[in-house]
């Protein structure tokens, strides 16, 4: 490249001599085409900056000047969202039975503590409940972390932190918390320190629990629950027994809307329990329910066509079979038919009704009813196997009719019932809520016509029989009465009995079942000193229906209404309780 | 000319410069503020559960069947009262007209209160 002259290189130049015009000496050749390019480089690079600053500019004028609905980030729920270790536990009417709230929990760096005897001494103060020797046992430890108190009260916080020790922390800690306390405690169960589900619902559906956030509605109603606990603990009381049990199922479904076990326990603080009180008697223990088990008896007998509602037996003399007697508590000592061995509880018949059964069909249709195993899926463990003959011999048959000599538990005696009077259909119990118009799963064990006339020998039994103190007038109760002696070693105990009733209402048409049992009641001078089911545990179920019946939407009937008579008009032969009403 | 455009162009990055880092401290504001209403957010939660317990606690059954029986002259509903079924209910008795500026709305409810 060809440079123009150079014009300054002259000190001594004179200053007025004016450059000569600038004017470029004209380019030629690659010199030229080499400054085009270069320039076009830049022009490009420029004009790339310019949009590069017009894109920034115009970004920034769009975010400062115009704003625009919701930002981003807030959508992004930043640490909105609650972290809950374990759902809620609600009844089915969304009251809550369990909840998990933040505690703070007291635990020390013993590695910190400057005076240990001080701080021991200082804390048992404000913490009456901690010992002092295991405090500066505990302060003294090489550990950099030992618990000292877990899940205190804000108060025990405040008043800790008041103290002012170094080397004592705390740490938020989850627990659970039972606000209804002892109501529904054999269901919900409750869980140790660490959270882990140790009885019922929360033991049985701990996985559910840990892995949802929505709470989890059982089938429970704490009203129901409320009332049957209440009832329960009435006649416990009343008759100085050692326990009672009730159960209210719906029918339909064979959801559980309330299940008592007494005595019971404040889930809050399990440690302070009894062994018996944490026993869940509803589902756990197994009893052999006496003449309730006649239910069945009538039922498979029907279902079987060994005997129909116009059958009858001898039960004037006891049966003597083997080394056994089978006596009636009620004697008749005459020829009964069907209906009437159900309504006075006749054991000399309902035996006989056994051998027509046949061990094999008895055996076949008390396992289809769920009677011979423990029920597959319920939602908590504390459920007991039954206990069935074995051998199972034509004694055990004859037994077995009037409820000796197989123990079920509550749970399952109770889902067998609801299938008889339901028209036929076994709906496995359950203890969570079924969505509303889920068809609940069940299988066909009894034809519709067998709990048809089932249904109208229950109703004749608080009619005219043995469970007249369950009539909660209007609603239609029918029922069956049982008073089991308890096995004792090999012989049965005379005097501790298991009284219980069942009950169905509206018998035209069940909707729901109430089973309450106590356990060993002594008789009072308000049941001229009987103890038997029909005197402790009918009259509970009375008081039990009359008041949930409104809870649960069921209208009282006219119970003379000729169309309601027509329906449960059991046409016998023979006319029932003629002369034997008086019980 | 070409100062003008430096000047121009100098301004214009001081500018965008300065809004820039104005939005940036805004955005760090704000996300401040996101983080201090998160955390309110999960301290009100808490307070419900606390409370929600507290208040299921309260309603214990046994509680209120006890202050009910204590301040309240009711009685649970009779089967008796029930079988009449809801058609047997009188309706209100429509009250004479007051003398006085009342609603017609308002008059049969006080009436029957006062009474």
């Amino acid at each position: 490249m060809k440079t123009p002259q150079p014009r300054d290189e002259n000190p001594c130049r004179p200053r007025h001599f004016k450059p000569p015009p600038c004017s470029p000496a004209p380019l030629d050749g690659p010199a030229k085409q080499s400054l085009e390019t270069s320039h076009t480089r830049l022009l490009i690079t420029a004009a790339l900056f310019c949009l590069a600053f017009a894109v920034v500019g115009l970004r920034l004028v769009e975010v400062a000047a115009f704003k625009r609905g919701d930002p981003r980030l807030a959508h992004r729920g930043v640490a909105t969202q609650a972290v809950q270790s374990r759902a809620d536990i609600v009844d089915r009417n969304g009251v809550l039975l369990a909840t998990t709230l933040e505690t703070p929990s007291l635990y020390a760096d013993p590695k910190q503590v400057i005076d240990a005897h001080d701080a021991a001494r200082q804390l048992v103060r404000v913490l009456p409940d901690l010992k002092e020797s295991e405090v500066y046992a505990k302060l003294t430890s090489d550990k950099s972390f030992i618990w000292l108190k877990r899940q205190m009260t804000p108060r025990q916080e405040y008043e800790v932190n008041r103290l002012g020790l170094p080397g004592l922390q705390f740490e938020d800690e989850e627990k659970r918390v039972y606000p209804k306390g002892n109501l529904a405690a054999q269901v919900v169960g409750f869980v140790g320190l660490d959270n882990h589900g140790f009885a019922g619902v929360e033991r049985g559906l701990d996985g559910v629990l840990r892995s949802r956030g929505a709470p989890l509605a059982l089938s429970l109603d704490v009203r129901l629950q409320f009332i049957l606990r209440q009832e329960v603990a009435h006649q416990v009381a009343d008759f100085n027994a050692i326990g009672g049990t009730g159960i209210i199922m719906d029918v339909r479904t064979g959801e559980i809307l309330a299940l008592a076990s007494l005595p019971d326990f404040d889930p809050n603080t399990p440690g302070a329990a009894s062994p018996e009180a944490l026993f869940n008697r509803a589902t756990l223990g197994t009893y052999e329910m006496g003449s309730v088990f006649k239910i069945f008896n009538t039922a498979i007998a029907l279902e079987t066509h060994a005997a129909t509602m116009a059958s009858g037996y001898d039960a004037t003399n006891p049966i003597r079979f083997g080394g056994f007697t089978i006596h009636d508590d009620h004697p008749q000592r005459r020829w009964l038919t069907v209906p009437e061995i159900f309504t006075y509880s006749s054991n000399i018949g309902s035996a006989k009704m056994a051998l027509d059964i046949g061990t094999d069909r008895q055996r076949d249709y008390l396992g289809r009813l769920g009677l011979l195993q423990s029920p597959a899926g319920f939602e908590i463990k504390e459920v007991g196997e039954p206990l069935a003959p074995s051998p199972w011999r034509q004694i055990n048959t004859m037994t077995i009719g009037y409820g000796q000599g197989l123990s079920v538990s509550e749970l399952q005696f109770a889902t067998a019932v609801a299938a008889v009077v339901n028209g036929g259909v076994l709906h496995p119990a359950t203890l969570v809520k079924r969505a509303a118009g889920e068809p609940a799963p069940g299988e066909r064990v009894l034809s519709e016509q067998t709990s048809v006339d089932m249904r109208k020998l229950l109703r004749l039994v608080v009619e005219q029989g043995t469970g007249k103190l369950a009539n909660a007038p209007g609603y239609l109760v029918g029922g069956k009465t049982g008073t089991a002696e308890k096995v004792a070693g090999k012989a049965y105990a005379t005097h501790s009995l298991l009284s219980s009733f069942l009950g169905v209402f509206p018998v035209n048409d069940p909707r729901f079942l109430v089973l309450i049992s106590i356990d060993e009641p002594h008789g009072n001078a308000k049941s001229h000193g009987y103890a038997t089911g029909g005197w402790v545990a009918a009259p509970a179920v009375r008081q039990v229906i009359e008041r949930i019946a409104s809870l649960v939407g069921i209208q009282p009937v006219d119970e003379d209404l000729p169309e309601i008579r027509r329906s449960l008009l059991v046409t016998s032969p023979t006319p029932v309780g003629r002369k034997f009403a008086a019980n | 000319m070409i100062r003008a455009s430096t000047i121009l162009w100098l301004a214009a990055v001081i500018l965008i410069g300065y809004a820039m880092f104005q939005v940036k401290y805004e955005v760090v504001q704000q996300e401040e503020r996101l983080a201090r209403l998160s955390h309110q957010i999960a301290d009100g939660r808490e307070a419900i559960r606390v409370l929600n317990a507290e208040w299921n606690f309260l309603n214990q059954p046994a509680r209120l069947n006890e202050l009910a029986k204590r301040h309240l002259t009711l009685v649970p509903i009779g089967t008796a009262q029930l079988l009449a079924g809801i058609e047997a209910l009188p309706m209100r008795q429509a009250a004479p007209p007051q003398a006085g500026g009342e609603t017609a709305g308002a008059a049969p409810i006080k009436t029957s209160a006062v009474r």
